[in-house]
């Protein structure tokens, strides 16, 4: 793997000549061009749709090869998202109450309305781009404390800000009620004048953990830092987190007149869920905060805004922050073991969009996905490229590739959790370390791991999810999936597959467009041949036409599980 | 279930204790039935498991195990019987307050299921050998209590099949509180993280280590295990980088199911969609590596090893040893007062069953992964913490339980279960709950435990103040005086692991005088 590591290096710095990254056309930094950026064939096109969206469509295809790589990212960042979810939840709740009065959102609702618009979503990067951002900006429903709509409310938020500043996404996270609740610092108070009760640490602590800055001192290309003995340095220590954990004192749910109750809980308002929360000065510490080198004097007068304009402007400002964020959003994207080049590419954007502005996700998304190594077919081919595809995010690629359809509208697939499912739902993370961790290396005695390279998706591989996998996924195809909606029958989402079952009596028509929409036309001469094999054992009747018509469609479900469950196809490039 | 003639033959080949009854059967049903018991009654003594049950999130160890002399115990309140919601235990022989009255314990506080006024006072656990007392304790005796809803470990204490390890955690070098503070010796990496403590505790290094300490103890052992080496490490909780060794590689199992393994359908049905060629023709794409990708050869592999497995692994379920197993019994949650089942307690059957299967699998060495989380008590400690320990307390009593008897041999001799965690938390509470810490106190279980006593030095308790300084402490946080080295290294000893060998697998071990802790 070293040579392909370093082989990969060369390849990038002959291709980019080690420039900056950049938003420019067809070219990085100055480079020369980059392949399929201006005018992108059909595969070229769903091999970025595929790493920037929840998976390719054909009319997806085609936008993106009108417009090019670069104005397709420009379209798209000004796509707003059109679904919100609260505002699904709210109107849910509203129908099931007319029927039964005490009826409540559970956390499947909450995967109706994330289905809904993952599947349908006209804002497709904002949408990816978002989900992205929910497993490094960690809630979950997997937590009782979380409120459903309220969870609404903070995925909105991270659609919203998809593309807005890193600064203004800190903040909105920050004051969210859901985070709050979550990480628990919701209603924590300042230190007691005996000094025996301390601030709740637990967002000081992971806030810069997992969403600033992490554990290390990082050099530009996310690379960490070595101190003279040859070890890590690490970014904070214990008196950092007491520190900032000061600063996330005093602040607690929303009310229009608040007071010591409605911080601790009391006297519900109807929004506090949805609404930022505000700060309580009479629980906020005023005793000296010291972290990252920065210190908040002792004061005498309280200000909380201005605390936490400082603790999250120190957090925003850290060199880490640009190399932390590029590696996380790339290995959510496009590879799990990006070259220290392609990260400092990516970080040199965020640290500076070419307008002198830092934190601008725009720009740094758009800086991910065109890029030399995300975008360069011998990149890709390397055998450690890539990631494992995320299981909801197969899921999405068969409802979106091929149509599928809500009879219900609602989009009825609930948790798809268990390990003999997909083994995830979006927002339902076991813990604030999300489904898997970005630093996942599997065990040595894997190919992956012997060579000491990251798979984070790898950490919910096993003897039962593989199984799981296919076997959902198989039912899926062939049935569809998602409760039976009131009134209606079967499986709430399917395809009718009406172009697959066009080219059902051509084998080899038939799996090339599956190649086409689910492996960007990369699909190996051997899956090909394995699958159209296995298409062309279904034989189609010479007559009856339900005899033809069932055997049409064995065929298409054929063709499309043989791609979905092949190694080929989880193997993201 | 039903068994095709290839499993059976499957079957036939795995196990060597099998042939000799299979060939005094008439039919296979009839083999199965009284294969279970025979074979358990005729299992090698030399059988030994490993089991870890992981408390992931950080468990409070400062309300697990507490030392209930005067002088400890008036600092442990000082520390804790403060904030909106104290969350200190009441002390041993406390009569328990009823829900509404008024705390004579936490003096303003209404009492609820969730206050420790309602759970009665810590349990009394007396130590076979007196614990020494630490410097700066002023008590003549040390004693100690468990959580009131750990009242299920109180009887395997007493029965001498429980010890407590204290004050354990990683370490590199024995670390004093001067050499912590002037961070004047190498401290484990990232320290009171997370995910790379658990990484540390199970594999010695933080988050991206590769091999853990179970399953590279299992590498040694190996050779015992016959021809289904598979089953050498059993996880029922995801992948855990502990059962990783060089050459061991866990095995995935779902828990409360007569199946264990789950098998691919439609790559093993007689047909799929109408055709009865391409289920085979399916499981080669799955199995096979094309594409010239790392990930897809990875998860390949890994579904040749699901493949493989499945269908006699479950059919192994079906011997009248496994399912003999009892199920536990329902356990009513002590804060909400509803009845749930308890999922940890569920894994250690499928762990007991995995065990009685044993008889037809043929290892001899087997390490188990098992796992319940949520101890992260950040806040609401009081409505959280009891329902675990409840939980954990049930779960290891059940295990204790069926171990006595599976397939009428007493096999708790050849088991011993401990539990480890991310690290424990801080002594002071943060108004409700407690933030992350270091060193933690753990439990071991098993018919060849040294039971009933309290191993290593539990320590002084209390943060710094005028006239008190605690050498056990830095701030609010307890610095380890058992390293997971010694503590693993105990635990390999009595796996039959070799001196040799605990030194590369624990390789900081030689900085420790004492390498075996003798609670097994």
């Amino acid at each position: 793997m070293r040579n392909v590591l370093a082989a990969l290096a060369l390849l990038v710095l002959a291709a980019c000549g080690g420039g900056g990254g950049g938003g420019g056309g067809g070219g990085s930094g100055g480079g020369p061009p980059i392949p399929g950026v201006a005018a992108p064939t059909a595969a070229e096109a769903a091999r970025l749709m595929t790493q920037a969206t929840f998976g390719p469509t054909p009319a997806g295809i085609e936008a993106v090869r009108a417009a090019g790589m670069n104005g397709w990212v420009t379209q798209q960042i000004a796509v707003p998202n059109s679904l919100p979810l609260q505002t699904y939840l709210e109107a849910r709740l509203q129908g099931l109450q007319a029927t039964n009065p005490s009826a409540s959102l559970n956390a499947n609702h909450f995967y109706e309305a994330w289905w809904r618009g993952a599947a349908t979503g006209q804002d497709e990067l904002r949408q990816r781009v978002a989900f992205a951002y929910s497993q490094i900006f960690v809630i979950s429903l997997a937590d009782s404390s979380i409120d459903v709509r309220g969870a609404g409310s903070y995925y909105d938020m991270l659609l919203r800000n998809a593309f807005s500043n890193y600064r203004t996404l800190l903040e909105d996270v920050t004051l969210h009620p859901m985070m709050g609740r979550y990480l628990t610092f919701l209603a924590n108070q300042k230190e007691d004048a005996a000094g025996t009760r301390t601030p709740d640490e637990n967002y000081a602590r992971e806030v810069m953990q997992l969403m600033t800055i992490g554990l290390s001192e990082l050099n530009a290309d996310g690379t960490v830092r070595l101190n003279s003995s040859n070890q890590p340095i690490p970014a904070y220590t214990p008196a950092d987190i007491a520190g900032l954990a000061k600063v996330f004192t005093g602040i607690s749910w929303y009310h229009p007149t608040p007071t010591n109750s409605t911080f601790f809980g009391g006297n519900r308002d109807p929004n506090r869920e949805v609404r930022p929360m505000i700060f309580y000065p009479q629980f906020h510490s005023t005793s000296q905060k010291v972290f990252l080198d920065r210190t908040i004097p002792a004061s005498v007068t309280v200000d909380v805004a201005g605390d936490l304009r400082i603790a999250l402007d120190t957090l925003y400002n850290h060199p880490n922050v640009g190399p932390f964020i590029a590696q996380r959003l790339i290995q959510q994207l496009v590879t799990s073991n990006p070259s220290p080049a392609y990260v400092s590419r990516v970080a040199a954007v965020f640290n500076n969009n070419g307008s002198g502005v830092r934190g601008d996700m725009g720009a740094v998304v758009r800086a991910i996905l065109i890029d030399m190594e995300s975008r360069d077919a011998g990149v890709a081919s390397a055998a450690g490229f890539g990631k494992l595809r995320e299981p909801v995010i197969r899921l999405a690629n068969w409802a979106r590739a091929f149509s599928a359809t809500s009879q219900s509208g609602n989009w009825l697939i609930n948790s798809t959790s268990s390990n003999q499912s997909f083994g995830q739902s979006a927002l339902n993370a076991p813990s604030v370390f999300n489904f898997w961790r970005p630093g996942f290396t599997p065990p040595g005695t894997t190919e992956l791991g012997s060579r000491g390279l990251l798979a984070p998706e790898f950490q919910i591989v096993d003897e039962v999810t593989v199984a799981g996998y296919v076997n959902t996924m198989s039912s899926t195809i062939d049935q569809g999936i998602g409760a039976t909606p009131p009134g209606g029958s079967g499986r709430d989402v399917r395809s009718a597959y009406a172009a697959e079952l066009a080219l059902a009596g051509d084998a080899a028509a038939l799996v090339e467009r599956i190649n086409g929409l689910l492996l960007y036309g990369q699909m190996s001469s051997t899956l090909r041949g394995q699958t159209t094999d296995a298409v062309n054992a279904i034989t189609i009747p010479a007559t009856g036409q339900t005899a033809i018509d069932a055997a049409r469609l064995n065929r298409v479900k054929t063709a499309i599980l043989f791609a979905m469950a092949s190694p080929e196809y989880l193997t993201q490039r | 279930m039903a068994m095709t003639p290839a499993t059976r033959r499957e079957l036939l080949r795995i196990s060597g204790a099998l042939s000799a009854v299979a060939a005094a059967g008439s039919t296979f049903g009839l083999q199965l039935a009284t294969l279970g018991t025979a074979a358990a009654q005729t299992m090698p003594p030399a059988y030994q498991a490993l089991v870890c049950i992981f408390m992931f999130g950080g468990n409070d160890a400062h309300n697990t195990v507490l030392a209930t002399d005067a002088n400890t115990y008036g600092r442990y309140l000082s520390a804790r019987n403060t904030g909106n919601d104290p969350i200190a235990l009441m002390p041993p022989g406390a009569a328990a307050q009823p829900v509404g009255a008024a705390s004579t314990f936490t003096p303003g506080r209404t009492v609820s299921r969730a206050s420790p006024e309602n759970w009665g006072g810590v349990l009394p656990i007396t130590p076979l050998t007196p614990n020494p007392i630490p410097p700066g304790t002023n008590a003549t005796t040390r004693t100690f209590a468990l959580h009131p809803f750990l009242a299920s470990l109180v009887p395997i204490w007493t029965a001498g099949r429980l010890a407590v390890a204290a004050n354990v955690g990683p370490l590199i070098v024995p670390t004093t509180k001067a050499q912590y503070n002037g961070r004047t010796v190498p401290l484990p990496a990232n320290l009171m993280s997370h995910n790379d403590q658990q990484s540390t505790w199970q594999a010695g290094a933080a988050e991206g280590a590769r091999r853990g300490w179970g399953g590279l103890m299992a590498d040694q052992l190996l050779s015992m295990n016959g021809t289904n080496t598979v089953f050498t490490a059993v996880s029922t909780a995801g992948n855990a980088v502990f059962l990783s060794g060089r050459d061991v590689v866990q095995y995935q199992v779902t828990t409360g199911n007569n199946t264990p393994a789950v098998r691919i359908t439609p790559a093993t049905n007689t047909s799929l969609f109408g055709s009865s060629g391409n289920p085979a023709r399916l499981a080669q794409v799955i199995r096979g590596a094309t594409g010239g990708s790392y990930f897809g050869q990875d998860h390949a592999a890994r579904v040749v090893r699901s493949m493989d497995s499945a269908v006699w692994l479950n059919d192994a379920f079906t011997m009248a040893d496994v399912t003999a197993i009892p199920a536990p019994t329902t356990l009513v949650n002590p804060v909400t007062g509803a009845t749930e089942t308890n999922a940890l307690a569920t894994s250690l059957q499928t762990v007991a069953k995995l065990i009685a299967a044993n008889a037809m699998l043929g290892l001899r060495r087997q390490v188990f992964f098992v796992s319940i989380g949520g101890f992260d008590t950040h806040d609401i400690q009081n409505s959280t913490q009891p329902v675990l320990l409840n939980r954990l307390g049930h779960a290891m009593s059940y295990f204790d339980g069926v171990l006595a008897n599976i397939g009428g041999v007493n096999m708790r001799n050849a088991v011993t279960t401990f539990t480890a965690s991310d690290f424990s938390r801080t002594f002071t509470t943060n108004g409700d709950g407690t933030d992350h810490a270091w060193g933690s106190h753990q439990f071991v279980m098993g018919g060849a435990v040294n039971g009933q006593n309290v191993y290593g030095q539990y320590p002084t308790l209390g943060v710094d103040q005028t006239g008190f300084t605690n050498p056990d402490m830095s701030g609010n946080i307890l610095i380890p005086t058992m390293s997971v080295d010694q503590f693993g290294a105990t635990l390999g000893r009595w796996f039959g692991v070799s001196d040799g060998a605990l030194d590369t697998i624990f390789p900081n071990l030689r900085n420790f005088t004492l390498r075996n802790i003798g609670f097994v």
